[in-house]
């Protein structure tokens, strides 16, 4: 039973704009903080990138290398993910298979580097590995096992949503914010649209999170801001079935088509990137489709031969700018105050990844409690969150 | 018609209506055939077309956010292609596929309407509470799935293990094993398809009932008497609409004929026990 009490009501009101999983995480730790909260989205919630996400629960094994402290932090985060939301993650564990002579030597460092960011990674033999899942290549001459999951990319926002709007926090769907009012150099309010409205509605406020990820430099805009992100959007092929219960990955330095994820009754091979200047109306690369259907083949040989469900891209919210494909950007996140270029009272949230959902919103909630001058302790890792239908229950007249 | 095959196909001509209030927004457009429907108004979004509202969310058939009666039938946006709709097809569940009706240009007319027995929001998007509000609160939507000559999963090592921390929650409840989530992604197309007008609390939740009583034998008593209610099975006339548009092969129809038969083997079983 989600029934948290909230010791202290906070009279600071924040506007979140973005309504992904950063959103939906942020409107429930502020809410559960005591903050009078609205979040605003201009479409249906998770509708940006959340909800096109392939929905791997990183135990952060594939980061661990490039970066121990993001691995360590995604562990973190799949373990308090699995208490909070167990209704939304498959979690079957995950193998990473090499294929080539170089992948086989990739192993040591790799588990080393697993170890050393808390991830239990363990080798384990291929026929070991293989007897889990048939499905794997048995010309895989190094399997590794990881804590990895899959969860459902729009039930475990949804999630959130339901427990912020237990919490009283106004969830806004189809309501695009189309200015931000400041004034003394401080925020004041930000200008929204209902959609099939044609009348702006005023939300007065003391602080405002931008938390729209690839839209970041859109929304930033608004307030005559110059925010460095790059939309990153990759290919997603599902294929009907399930070749495996446990995510399989490749023995090897993040790339394109390394992983499959399977859920409900589909497999997912992902993804490639590349990255554009707009992050709207994204669509797959067609071009895409048959090079990740051969690595998928590789991993686990026979995919390409079940029927394609659906294609589709999303677009990762990278932090910074880039002129690659964008593989060098840390898929880390911070939060950017917007105050030294004249804009008080406004941060963004920049980078990050869906696994890291809750500690994102963490580290913008305690950014806003700081500007606001409050002392109060995040709780998001106590409570198990409502279903998400409990989200469509309570909109019922 | 699916991508993988995208080289040379002739393009689609489109006539766009989607539902805005009490007309509708056209839009002309040129299609590859394997671009869904969603694709084709996220693409005239992004070009600054004004596109009455619409739900989505995955783009893949698993959120269930982008249902739409799509000329007379209910499907999934993301899921149906413009090859799709240059094609013969029903229109409505059930009926014979009849070829597109197209405009004087040869252009595939195509009407997007919200799904019925929801509140509008806006253009086409809805609030699908009436697919969720039968849905009892305590279903589970984890499955177990069968090993089926696998090895089990290992044990989680130390380290990898959730416990801990908060207090796991008595009402979750989750099979052993290896897991995998229900089929039904709880898009509604059943409930907007469904001709039945008296109370009733539909085929999703019927269907989520049935599964609940299949998983857990301990929750079957309190899942047949929703069934047995005057809003459970009894209104359902058999049409089979719900099967028939069901986009994830649940079919609802299906799931409410076992609880039929599952509640005649009560009865029967109560009426043997008090014959004795």
């Amino acid at each position: 039973m989600f029934d948290p009490t909230i010791p202290t009501r906070h009279p600071g009101r924040v506007c979140i704009i973005g309504g992904g999983g950063t959103g939906a995480a942020l409107a429930y730790d502020l809410a559960l903080r005591g903050f009078s909260v609205t979040l605003l989205e201009k479409g249906e919630l998770t509708s940006g990138t959340t909800g096109r996400h392939h929905g791997q629960l990183h135990s952060g094994a594939r980061y661990a290398v490039g970066d121990r402290a993001i691995a360590r932090e995604c562990m973190e985060e799949t373990l308090v993910l699995r208490r909070i939301v167990p209704d939304a993650i498959e979690y079957n564990g995950g193998v990473f298979a090499a294929l080539s002579d170089d992948e086989a030597d990739y192993a040591p460092a790799f588990i080393e580097a697993c170890q050393e960011a808390g991830i239990p990674a363990r080798e384990v033999p291929v026929a070991e590995a293989c007897s889990w899942e048939p499905a794997l290549n048995p010309a895989a001459t190094r399997t590794v096992w990881v804590p990895d999951g899959s969860f459902d990319a729009f039930r475990l926002p949804l999630s959130f949503f339901a427990a912020a709007k237990r919490l009283g926090a106004e969830i806004r769907p189809f309501a695009e914010a189309v200015g931000v009012e400041a004034s003394g150099g401080h925020v004041r309010a930000v200008l929204v649209r209902q959609a099939g409205s044609i009348r702006d509605e005023r939300i007065e406020c003391d602080y405002v999170v931008s938390a729209t990820g690839a839209w970041a430099g859109v929304v930033g805009k608004l307030a005559g801001l110059d925010v460095p992100v790059t939309p990153a959007p990759g290919t997603m092929v599902a294929v009907r079935g399930r070749v495996s219960d446990m995510v399989i990955s490749r023995l090897a330095p993040p790339g394109d088509g390394d992983i499959i994820v399977s859920q409900r009754g589909l497999s997912i091979i992902g993804t490639t990137q590349r990255i554009v200047d707009n992050p709207d109306g994204i669509l797959p690369v067609d071009e895409d489709v048959a090079f990740m259907l051969a690595r998928a083949d590789e991993l686990a040989p026979g995919f390409s031969s079940r029927a394609v469900h659906a294609v589709w891209a999303a677009a990762r919210p990278l932090a910074g700018r880039t002129s690659g494909d964008g593989r060098n950007i840390s898929r880390d996140f911070m939060v950017l105050d917007h105050a030294p270029e004249g804009v008080a009272g406004m941060a963004t949230l920049i980078g990050g990844k869906a696994t890291v959902l809750r500690a994102m919103a963490e580290k913008a909630a305690d950014h806003v409690c700081r500007a606001l001058g409050v002392l109060e302790p995040c709780r998001t890792r106590d409570f198990v969150l409502p279903s998400w239908r409990d989200w469509y229950a309570e909109v019922l007249p | 018609m699916m991508p993988g095959s995208t080289k040379n196909e002739a393009m689609v001509s489109l006539v766009l209506n989607i539902r805005d209030g009490d007309s509708h927004a056209s839009f002309s457009l040129e299609a590859e055939p394997h671009r869904t429907v969603l694709d084709l108004l996220e693409r005239l979004r992004a070009g600054g077309g004004v596109v009455p509202a619409y739900r989505h969310s995955c783009h893949h058939g698993s959120c269930g956010t982008c249902g739409a009666i799509i000329n007379g039938l209910e499907a999934l946006m993301c899921l149906t292609t413009a090859g799709d709709l240059a094609s013969a097809r029903p229109r409505l569940p059930g009926g014979p596929a009849v070829e597109p009706e197209t405009d004087g240009q040869g252009a595939v007319v195509v009407t997007l309407e919200p799904l019925a027995r929801m509140d509008v929001i806006s253009g086409i998007a809805v609030v699908p509470g009436r697919v969720f509000a039968g849905i009892p609160g305590e279903a589970v939507y984890l499955a177990a799935v069968e090993n089926a000559g696998r090895s089990p999963l290992p044990a989680d090592p130390e380290g990898a293990r959730a416990e801990g921390g908060c207090k796991p929650d008595a009402a979750v409840w989750r099979p052993a094993g290896r897991v995998r989530f229900e089929a039904c992604i709880e898009c509604g197309l059943c409930v907007s398809a469904c001709p039945v007008a008296v109370p009733f609390i539909g085929p999703a939740a019927l269907a989520a009932v049935n599964r609940e009583r299949e998983k857990r034998p301990e929750t079957a008593a309190a899942m047949l008497a929703l069934a047995a209610a005057p809003d459970g099975v009894g209104p359902c006339g058999r049409h089979l609409a719900c099967s028939r548009v069901c986009p994830q092969a649940v079919y609802p129809g299906k799931h409410i004929q076992m609880l039929r038969n599952a509640l005649g083997a009560a009865a029967r079983h109560a009426a043997g026990m008090s014959a004795d």
